[in-house]
């Protein structure tokens, strides 16, 4: 295991570097995300969206264009 | 009227032009998949043509499919959905069309290009280098006019069906442009600027992304519109959907080297390919789940809308699919699979079940919307349904027989070591399975038929009967 998982850190090159470093602040944007969405105070801030596609039913319901 | 007023305030020419080439093209590009599918179990049909073999028409089918039919459809569904979910007309009428004409210039471009043998040699992106301009160009002027539309939006939020769409044309135009890098020799043949084993990488990075982010990031931004739209309530949940916008964003970049397993890719990359490839069930069957659930409690509207049904139907093939595709890419059930029919029926579980099949739904609800009427004929969008489930499950069922049977042939050994079963042997094995697959093929396309034809006189009934009620305009035009 010890083997599979061994990193020769001094070969790494700029692009590794790069492409490290993004990902790891990918993972962490990526958990910041989970915890906003799903926290419970941000519920109703979000769910209050699902109700977009239906804002322009409202506009010409009955002919009446507001 | 109400119509008057919507057709005021959005620019719904162009969204219904793209929304008749988008099923025009549909059965143009299965009738040739049909085609080819019937040369493999019967090769007499490529007349010793050298433009109707398979090598030539298979790149002309898969072009015609997902850039003629499916970028139609992304064109009509995301001008479509971008104004009524902005509620503003698109930023730019005239840029609109010129997308319109420019992308019909491209497909007639690949019509002729391709079955001349006039090829790049790059699965999914054959297309020579002045036709790969004219992609970037046009792509570009539809990615602006859908993001200056949002830009002019009225609403505070950008609803998750046009993040979805806007993922989509960030990400086409850079894999597209990567991906397309190429020293031209002449007007019509070039050389990628990639060699060996980077240019493989190049190639399924932009391979599997273009069904990541084309083909499911796009139909996706169909889906968080339509379902809720034709069920008639909002998506199930809102903050899941946003979690399955962001991690589907993140994780499918990944994915490519999964098509590169045991090949000189270094083995790590294959590795992370399937890893991340695994992880992606998680916010894949979350969108499935949450499309699905947008029916909670309302069940009984699969009975009657068969509209609705396509859309639901094609949420389950995604699931399939999105669970298949993983395991499909780990080491020890990829060792059985690839280079098997097992991919191809893969493929087609994702393009018929999913992608074509949620485009249906949409198409549909657009042409009764767009031209103010019902559909022409329900019995007919049902046909079209069951036409379309039975030909998928026909087709897909023969491909994986076909492939595990293949890949179980190519391994097998004799005591002494040698291999059981000649090439040839598993080729002449395939026969049945390539018959059945034609078979299922054409009842498919005989429900593209079914549905341009249903389509065709359901704008000429409503073309020739202005006498809908004003009451009833107004329902139907919302």
């Amino acid at each position: 295991m010890g083997d599979y998982f061994h990193t020769d850190w001094a070969a790494m090159t700029v692009n590794d570097w790069v492409g490290l470093i993004m990902t790891v602040v990918v993972f962490f944007v990526m958990i910041w995300a989970y915890v906003y969405t799903f926290n419970p105070k941000n519920r109703d801030k979000l769910e209050a969206q699902r109700h977009i596609p239906f804002a322009d039913d409202d506009d010409f319901r009955n002919g009446e264009k507001k | 009227m109400a119509t008057a007023q919507v057709d005021d305030k959005y620019n719904f020419d162009v969204v219904r032009w793209f929304t008749v080439m988008a099923i025009v093209y549909l059965v143009v590009g299965t009738l040739v998949g049909v085609w080819i599918a019937s040369e493999l179990a019967w090769p007499v049909l490529n007349f010793d043509l050298a433009e109707l073999t398979f090598g030539r028409l298979r790149s002309l089918h898969t072009n015609a499919v997902i850039f003629a039919f499916g970028g139609c459809t992304l064109m009509a569904t995301g001008f479509y959905s971008v104004q009524r979910t902005s509620g503003v007309g698109l930023w730019s009428n005239k840029l609109a069309w010129f997308v319109f004409w420019g992308w019909n210039i491209i497909i007639v471009s690949a019509v002729i290009t391709l079955p001349l043998g006039l090829t790049s040699g790059k699965e999914y992106a054959e297309l020579e280098w002045p036709i790969d301009i004219l992609i970037a160009v046009v792509w570009l002027a539809f990615s602006f006019n859908f993001a200056m539309t949002i830009a002019n939006r009225k609403t505070s939020h950008i609803y998750v069906s046009n993040w979805f769409f806007l993922s989509m044309m960030v990400m086409i135009t850079y894999l597209h442009v990567v991906n397309s890098l190429a020293i031209p020799v002449s007007l019509f043949k070039s050389y990628s600027i990639f060699s060996g084993v980077q240019d493989a990488m190049i190639q399924w990075w932009w391979g599997h992304n273009a069904v990541g982010f084309y083909l499911t990031a796009g139909f996706l931004g169909i889906m968080y519109y339509f379902v809720p739209k034709q069920a008639g309530r909002p998506i199930f949940s809102y903050r899941l959907s946003v979690i399955h916008f962001w991690a589907l964003s993140f994780g499918y970049v990944w994915l490519g080297a999964h098509h590169l397993q045991y090949t000189a890719l270094p083995d790590w990359t294959g590795s992370i390919g399937a890893a991340v490839s695994l992880a992606m069930i998680i916010p894949s069957w979350g969108g499935a789940i949450n499309g699905m659930m947008t029916l909670s409690g309302a069940w009984d509207k699969l009975r009657e809308d068969y509209i609705l049904r396509f859309l639901i139907m094609s949420l389950a093939f995604y699931a399939m699919s999105t669970f298949e595709g993983p395991v499909m890419s780990s080491k020890t059930v990829n060792a059985l699979s690839h280079y098997t029919d097992w991919t191809i029926g893969h493929v087609h579980s994702g393009a018929l079940g999913w992608v074509a099949m949620v485009a249906a739904g949409a198409l549909y609800h657009m042409i009764e919307k767009l031209w103010n009427t019902k559909m022409y004929s329900a019995g007919l969008v049902n046909l079209h349904f069951w036409l379309a489930t039975i030909g998928t499950v026909v087709y897909i069922t023969a491909m994986w027989v076909s492939g595990i049977m293949q890949g179980l042939m190519w391994r097998d050994y004799t005591e002494f070591g040698t291999l059981t079963y000649t090439f040839a042997e598993s080729v002449a094995a395939m026969h049945p399975y390539y018959a059945m697959r034609a078979i299922g093929g054409m009842i498919y396309w005989t429900g593209g038929a079914v549905m341009l034809y249903n389509t065709i006189m359901t704008i000429r009934h409503a073309s020739s009967n202005p006498s809908v009620q004003p009451s009833t305009r107004a329902t139907a035009a919302a």
